[in-house]
């Protein structure tokens, strides 16, 4: 049984603000959330906004200059956040729900239920991510409900074969038999018997596709099938100041310093929280 | 002194990093020839002493003081190298579990020759040679086949012989057996203490002999320490600690130790007594029943189906109110198979079963929620049997919502009777399972089976996890929770002595099969069939009954005795 007893929050939270490397992964994190939450009232400019010459360098004005059309870069940084932490939020919380339910039905009912829906997940595994996403993109049509939409379909696949795996230790246990003989439904063993042995999982497991869907959706925007301009967003700043990187550099290095930020304090903080708890985070953070 | 420990002291860092002693100032001494048991109820230091005698520990903790001399050299102040060369030669281990202790992916041949020509330097044929020999001399079956074969392809007292021949490869002085047969059928296991005694006497290797169990200890050694919370409480002759034990602690855990001579049950005087007195009418009726497990998979390409397996065969019984069934038989004897048919976690297979009258036709999802109340379940392993994630309380608090109806605030207060009621304290209620100890998980196991206040409780292996002093207690609660609610019980267990001091009657199963069958003073005393004579003669207890001490006091033995075979 993964997990830490229950009731001894006390020393993982210890353990926590012990290591220095989650305290810097939490603190990036939320950072980067307040950031994000609060961006409309703390920027200058508007961010779509013409407020100067194009490519005005870091000044006391523009205090990180403008961009090719003259918009202050600052307030792009601080708004270019928002959609793609939205948009990985929802999509991979309906993949984390979704995947959790697929994973119990699988584990539980067994026998054809569990070879329809892994058999699935190994389909879906086969193809890869950008492929799927570069035909399901342009087919769709870009809009954030479509892009919503393919990150929880690439990251349910995951979740499921790990909410399975987790769910087919406890399947033998005796707990569970007890509950049959009491005559509870299926539906009332999964959420009541199942889901809290499998939550602390699903947290990590949470923690780990966002930092992964973040960069999925910022590579998207860079490759012009993600969000689309002039709504500010880091993959497409970066993709709008790639040719001007001799030049103007800057175009270039704030956004990819904002998301490496973010993407490197989540991955800290997952770590360090899921050890903590006594989970094996390592597992999933090699594609992350 | 072949063996000498002085002052050993063995440490560990607990979760709030106090060092605490797992071994606090053990001294013994063994010469060659002698056998030395040491006993004590789990978690008394008595493996972590064993490993140290290797001067090997677990990862976390380290001997913090005292010597261990082999041959008069303190094996401690060796270097790593060192003590390698003296495990195996001069100072062997059985480990505890033979199927983790043995590679899975290596023939058993291949093991034992890795040992010899690692230690003795033989080349590959002298080493198959030689442990073709080992094997033969722990009486396995063809040892040349068996060289050849994987662990999975044993049996679990094949097993033992193996890691006991692996164990023996270099001709140690010393053998450390850690619970060698904890995992064995009580029959196997007498065969496995018999050939450790034959090989004793063969090489003249000094054993030291660890078990929870007094009556295997009994049964090998001559000398014993009994240890408590790392420290030993008391040592001397085996039958002289036996007859007459110094120490309280020993008294109690010879006194706990469940007996095939021990009166039939002895349930509490109760000032109120189950509706209808005891043995009233048959709660459960069971005749012909035959389960065969089904023929499994999809029987699709790829997918195989696989065998399917006779479990039991035309076993016909009846419990009445109040009254306990014993039903015994090793592993493998369809013992569980006839728990799961009755409470429904299978469906019915052939035969017919009926419950207070009622014929029992289905498996528990399809019963009547009024008859899944009546018949209620504990398992064996207490800890697996309650969700670790949920607290006591909403594990009690759930049977008393769904039988009763009942809302949260009764159901917490019902809850918190019934853990009163098992002799545990309220504040309980907000506790995790795993922060209980065995006895308290299991109590809380069986607290919420009485929940249910059903008229038919089906026990499967109840107390085999436990200590023999805690056994003790749950099957002390359980009878006089039988008493007073006139509950039937299947108490199902391959301890005759347990069975004994619970059970009314007694049904003896093998491959599925009775042997045996009536009244338990009657079949222990008279048994009929071979089967039953080679179990009792396997538990047979070789402690002498203790001086001054009777097992139940004279006065509750005659009232209640009276009341129950009136």
């Amino acid at each position: 049984m993964p997990g830490a007893i229950p009731g001894t929050m006390p020393r993982a939270m210890r353990q926590i603000l012990r290591t220095p490397m989650t305290v810097i992964g939490l603190v990036l994190v939320l950072v980067h959330v307040a950031v994000a939450l609060c961006a409309p009232w703390i920027i200058p400019y508007g961010p779509s906004q013409l407020a100067g010459m194009p490519f005005e360098p870091p000044g006391d004005r523009f205090m990180l200059g403008t961009d090719v059309l003259g918009r202050d870069y600052l307030s792009r940084l601080l708004m270019g956040g928002r959609i793609t932490l939205t948009v990985a939020l929802v999509g991979v919380l309906i993949a984390i729900v979704a995947g959790a339910f697929l994973g119990l039905c699988a584990a539980w009912f067994g026998g054809l239920t569990d070879e329809v829906i892994m058999r699935l997940v190994d389909t879906k595994v086969a193809i890869p991510s950008i492929l799927l996403v570069g035909v399901l993109i342009p087919g769709f049509g870009q809009s954030v409900g479509v892009l919503i939409f393919v990150i929880a379909l690439v990251y349910v696949a995951g979740v499921i074969r790990t909410v399975r795996a987790q769910a087919l230790t406890i399947k033998p246990q005796s707990f569970v038999a007890a509950s049959v003989l009491r005559g509870e439904s299926s539906l009332s063993i999964m959420l009541r018997e199942f889901l809290p042995n499998v939550a602390d999982l699903l947290c990590v497991e949470f923690a780990i596709r966002m930092s992964s869907a973040i960069l999925l959706v910022s590579s998207l925007s860079f490759l012009g099938l993600g969000i689309s301009p002039p709504t500010p967003d880091w993959g497409l700043m970066v993709s709008e100041g790639v040719g001007y990187i001799h030049t103007d550099p800057w175009l270039v290095i704030y956004p990819s310093i904002a998301l490496c930020t973010l993407v490197v304090g989540l991955n800290l903080a997952t770590e360090g929280v899921a050890n903590a708890l006594g989970l094996d985070a390592a597992r999933g953070m090699v594609k992350g | 002194m072949l063996l000498e420990t002085t002052d050993l002291r063995i440490g560990y860092l607990d979760g709030a990093r106090n060092m605490k002693l797992a071994v606090d100032g053990v001294s013994l001494a063994l010469d060659s020839g002698q056998t030395l048991g040491i006993a004590g109820e789990s978690g008394c230091g008595k493996s972590t002493l064993a490993r140290a005698l290797m001067a090997y520990t677990r990862p976390g903790s380290r001997i913090v003081g005292g010597q261990v001399r082999i041959g008069g050299q303190n094996i401690l102040d060796l270097p790593e190298p060192g003590r390698r060369a003296i495990r195996g030669r001069k100072i062997a281990m059985v480990p505890q579990n033979p199927l983790s202790s043995l590679t899975f992916h290596m023939t058993i041949g291949a093991q034992i020759d890795e040992i010899l020509r690692q230690h003795e330097g033989l080349s590959k044929a002298a080493a198959r040679a030689r442990s073709i020999a080992l094997l033969e001399a722990t009486a396995m079956p063809d040892p040349a086949a068996v060289h050849g074969r994987y662990p999975h392809e044993l049996s679990g007292g094949q097993r033992q012989r193996v890691v006991i021949a692996a164990a023996l490869a270099c001709q140690p002085d010393i053998l450390v057996l850690d619970e060698p047969t904890t995992a064995l059928d009580k029959t196997t296991e007498l065969k496995v203490l018999k050939l450790v005694s034959d090989l004793r006497d063969r090489f003249g290797t000094a054993l030291i002999y660890i078990s929870h169990d007094l009556n295997v200890i009994a049964r090998v050694c001559e000398r014993i320490c009994i240890m408590r919370d790392g420290k030993m409480v008391e040592a001397g002759p085996t039958r002289a600690t036996f007859a007459a034990p110094r120490e309280a602690y020993t008294r109690m855990l010879l006194r706990a130790v469940p007996r095939t001579t021990d009166p039939s049950p002895v349930r509490p005087p109760t000032a109120h007594p189950a509706p209808g007195g005891p043995g009233a009418h048959p709660v459960l009726q069971v005749e012909n029943l035959s389960y065969h497990y089904a023929a499994g998979g999809l029987a699709l390409p790829f997918f195989p189906r696989r065998k399917g397996v006779l479990a039991v065969r035309d076993l016909s019984f009846s419990i009445r109110a109040g009254r306990t069934l014993g039903l015994v038989g090793e592993s493998g004897s369809g013992k569980s198979t006839v728990a799961a048919v009755i409470s429904g976690l299978l469906p019915p297979g052939g035969g017919t079963l009926r419950f207070c009258g009622t014929p029992l036709r289905a498996a528990a999802s399809r019963r009547s929620t009024d008859l899944r109340r009546r018949i209620q379940m504990v398992f064996q392993d207490p800890l697996s049997s309650l969700n670790p994630r949920l607290s006591v309380g909403r594990i009690l608090m759930r049977p008393l919502r769904i039988f009763f109806g009942m809302n949260p605030i009764d159901a917490r207060a019902e809850a918190g009777r019934l853990l009163e009621r098992f002799e545990m304290p309220v504040a309980m209620l907000d506790r995790f399972p795993r922060q209980l100890s065995g006895g308290q998980q299991q109590r809380v196991a069986l607290a919420r089976a009485f929940a249910a206040r059903p008229d038919l409780i089906v026990c499967d292996e109840v107390t085999s996890a436990l200590d023999v002093s805690v056994q003790d207690h749950v099957l002390d609660l359980l009878l006089s929770l039988q008493a007073e609610t006139g509950t039937a019980c299947l108490f199902i267990s391959h301890d005759l002595g347990v069975i004994k001091r619970v059970s009314d009657d007694v049904i003896v199963l093998q491959s599925g099969e009775v042997r045996d069958a009536g009244p338990t003073d009657a079949v222990f005393a008279t048994p009929r069939h071979a089967y039953t004579r080679l179990l009792l003669e396997a538990a047979g207890s070789v402690i002498e009954p203790i001086p001054g001490h009777a097992p139940v006091s004279p006065a509750s033995q005659g009232t209640n005795r009276g009341d129950l075979h009136a």
